[in-house]
């Protein structure tokens, strides 16, 4: 059996910088894959590459077998690859529900022409979509599900990550790629966020993730296997007791916590 | 429970009949003095709206709970006005302006409200669709009514090869390129011998339905309307179907879409939206917009030539949709209507009249930068 995506030397150059550099990855289905690194090590960048927001100097993905370098995001995303991003990037003006309902994209397929002819069908969709939609919020927050017509951009920091989920997962996606989710939340929101996404696994056996987090509790709890970047390059691979006895990657993150200290 | 609700209707429509009433004096007064009078009396009432809660909250109940006798009344209102009108043409002609300049505001509302893309070249969809039905009137005898319809897909055309080039490029870049588009059909028009040069095209034949040309007056009820009234409701019914193509792509997979990519284009990329060919499909629509209100007004006025389609106009319908509202249909229709009364009251002010448009969007964009009207939520019936 083929993995669900596979990478091969992946690289990529901005100017003289290696950002990512030489990457061998894979993940299967159904698999929680953890990528830490010390900061500007290149773990945005490889997601960037993933969903094709950049163009790989070097190297090969492949998704259920496929290649898919040099293919538009758009299309990246409508086979499956879904992602969060490390800055929050809802529609922050649109409400709760139409964030999740555009995460519905890639299914639907009303053009302008139903639109104006063909009410009856529009309608059914948007119908259909809603009651998806409802019940998605409502899995992660009751809170939400009220709220559901408030303007995304009036949500606290906790609950727009929740929302970005949401719309991730409303594509039904096979591979869904999580940008440090715990940024700016507090630890019981951290703790709630971890019961979120072991929910997402039962509910949806096969579907694979890859989670970049800096804080370790969560990529201890949530990840089967853990990947490390430094400099762009991968230094370890392991689950999280082997890599946190490797000498390699306790270099690269004292350099870090030293640094943190001085700060 | 019956009279209690017709009881809510007669205060709607006294309200509605209040305000448009309002309106009909207001376009008849032509002293300055006066209209300033009048517009301090308008801010006066929408300040006092704001503030006093309760009237507020009433009166947009009623709204909604009676919105078929709301619409219905707005339109039978609005169905008399010819007769107010009856003995002042020049009234009608403002409000026949007034509904093309609606026309072209909510085919750019598209572009600028929803999606986000500075377009400034409604001037030139506006032209090509206003030239091609003129020319095909005149040389070919071609009706106007099917000329609606090419002059519509022709500037839908020409949407589409403005609408390529400009995914090349973003923001500023792009709005430069359709200025640049605008220009270049304005000095071809200039320059072809076949569109006339910089005479235009006169004697374009007007429109007739079951043999009434529309140059003659209209009789209706046993009163004589100005030939205006031919045109006033031919743009009533063009500028009902434009809002009715409007709301429906709003309240749409097409229109949410839009709006994704107006937020965040990486976003929605990352979320399977092709952004290029949805914004290529809001420039053909708003380009269909622009030619089919440049058919009516080819045939209204009955003569054209490159003045009437130069880049200003462009500008003043950016300047219609940022005043009423980004994606708000609504707020759209009244920024045209607003802005196309205003300079024929202040005619004693012509000559500063880009300056006000660039005072109108500088204040907008820095005090309320959604509008006069901004865009609601969508709500969905569940
Ligand atoms: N578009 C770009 N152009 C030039 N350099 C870039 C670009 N994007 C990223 N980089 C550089 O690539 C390196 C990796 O950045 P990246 O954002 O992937 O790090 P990261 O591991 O996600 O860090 P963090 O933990 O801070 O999020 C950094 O040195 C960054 O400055
Ligand atoms: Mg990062």
């Amino acid at each position: 059996m083929s993995s669900l995506l596979e990478t091969n030397k992946l690289t990529i150059h901005f100017g003289g910088l290696a950002a990512v550099n030489e990457v061998d990855f894979t993940i299967d289905q159904g698999e929680t894959v953890g990528l830490i690194g010390p900061n500007g090590s290149g773990k945005t960048t490889f997601f960037n590459l993933l969903t094709g927001i950049y163009k790989p100097t070097g190297g090969e993905i492949r998704y259920c077998g496929k290649n898919m370098v040099g293919l538009p995001t758009f299309k990246i995303a409508k086979q499956g690859v879904a992602r969060t991003f490390q800055n929050n990037r809802l529609f922050l003006n649109l409400s709760v529900l139409d964030n999740v309902l555009i995460g519905m994209h890639p299914q639907q397929d009303s053009n302008w022409f139903d639109a104006i002819f063909r009410r009856s069908y529009v309608e059914r969709e948007i119908e259909q979509g809603v009651e998806k939609g409802l019940e998605l919020l409502s899995q992660f927050s009751e809170g939400l599900l009220t709220n559901c017509y408030q303007r995304a951009g009036d949500l606290p920091q906790a609950d727009r990550r929740k929302v970005e989920i949401c719309r991730a997962l409303a594509s039904n996606p096979k591979l869904l790629l999580l940008d440090e989710p715990s940024a700016g939340m507090s630890p019981a929101e951290t703790e709630e966020l971890m019961e979120d996404i072991r929910k997402v696994r039962q509910k949806v056996g096969e579907i694979g993730i890859i989670i970049i987090e800096h804080d370790m509790a969560v990529i201890r709890k949530v990840a089967d296997r853990v990947i490390v970047l430094n400099y762009g390059r991968k230094i370890a691979e392991g689950t999280f007791h082997e890599i946190s006895d490797n000498e390699l990657v306790l270099e690269a993150y004292l350099g870090r916590e030293e640094k943190d200290a001085q700060a | 429970m019956l009279p209690r609700t017709i009881g809510r209707a007669v205060i709607l429509l006294a309200v509605e009949a209040f305000f448009f009433i309002l309106f009909a004096a207001f376009m008849k007064t032509d002293e300055t003095g006066k209209v300033i009078a009048f517009l301090l009396f308008f801010i006066g009432l929408g300040v006092m709206f704001k503030k006093w809660e309760k009237a507020r909250l009433t009166l947009t109940g009623l709204f909604k709970e009676l919105k078929i006798v709301a619409g219905a009344g707005f339109v039978a209102m609005l169905l008399t006005l010819p007769f107010i009108f009856q003995a002042s043409p020049y009234l009608i002609h403002i409000c026949v302006m007034a509904g093309l300049f609606a026309i072209l505001a909510l085919g750019l509302n598209f572009q600028l409200g929803s999606t986000n893309v500075v377009n400034f070249a409604t001037a030139a969809s506006y032209g090509i669709g206003a030239y091609a039905s003129a020319l095909l009137a005149v040389h070919f005898h071609i009706s106007f009514w099917l000329g609606l319809l090419v002059g519509g897909s022709l500037a839908s055309i020409f949407g589409l090869l403005l609408g390529i080039p400009c995914m090349k490029t973003k923001d500023y870049y792009l709005s430069l390129v359709t200025i640049a588009f605008g220009l270049i059909v304005y000095i071809l028009l200039n320059n072809f011998s076949w569109t006339g040069g910089p005479n235009g095209i006169p004697n374009i034949p007007p429109p007739s339905l079951f043999g009434h040309s529309f140059k003659e007056p209209l009789s209706l009820f046993g009163y004589q309307l100005p030939f205006q009234s031919n045109y006033y409701y031919l743009i009533f019914l063009l500028v009902g179907g434009s809002l009715f193509v409007a709301h429906r792509l709003h309240h749409s997979r097409v229109g949410l879409t839009w709006n994704a990519i107006r937020e965040d284009e990486i976003a929605a990329r990352c979320h399977g939206i092709d952004v290029t060919w949805y914004k290529i499909l809001a420039f053909c629509i708003d380009a269909f917009f622009g030619g089919v209100a440049g058919t009516v007004y080819s045939h209204y006025i009955g003569f054209i030539s490159p003045e009437n389609f130069a880049f200003i106009v462009s500008v003043v319908v950016v300047t219609m949709v940022i005043l009423g509202g980004m994606d708000n249909v609504f707020g759209v229709i009244i920024g045209a209507i607003l802005l196309t009364i205003l300079p024929e009251k202040f005619r004693a002010f012509e000559d500063f009249r880009v300056l006000i448009y660039g005072l109108i969007v500088v204040t907008m964009l820095m005090f309320r930068p959604q509008g006069l009207f901004p865009q609601k939520m969508r709500i969905y019936k569940k």
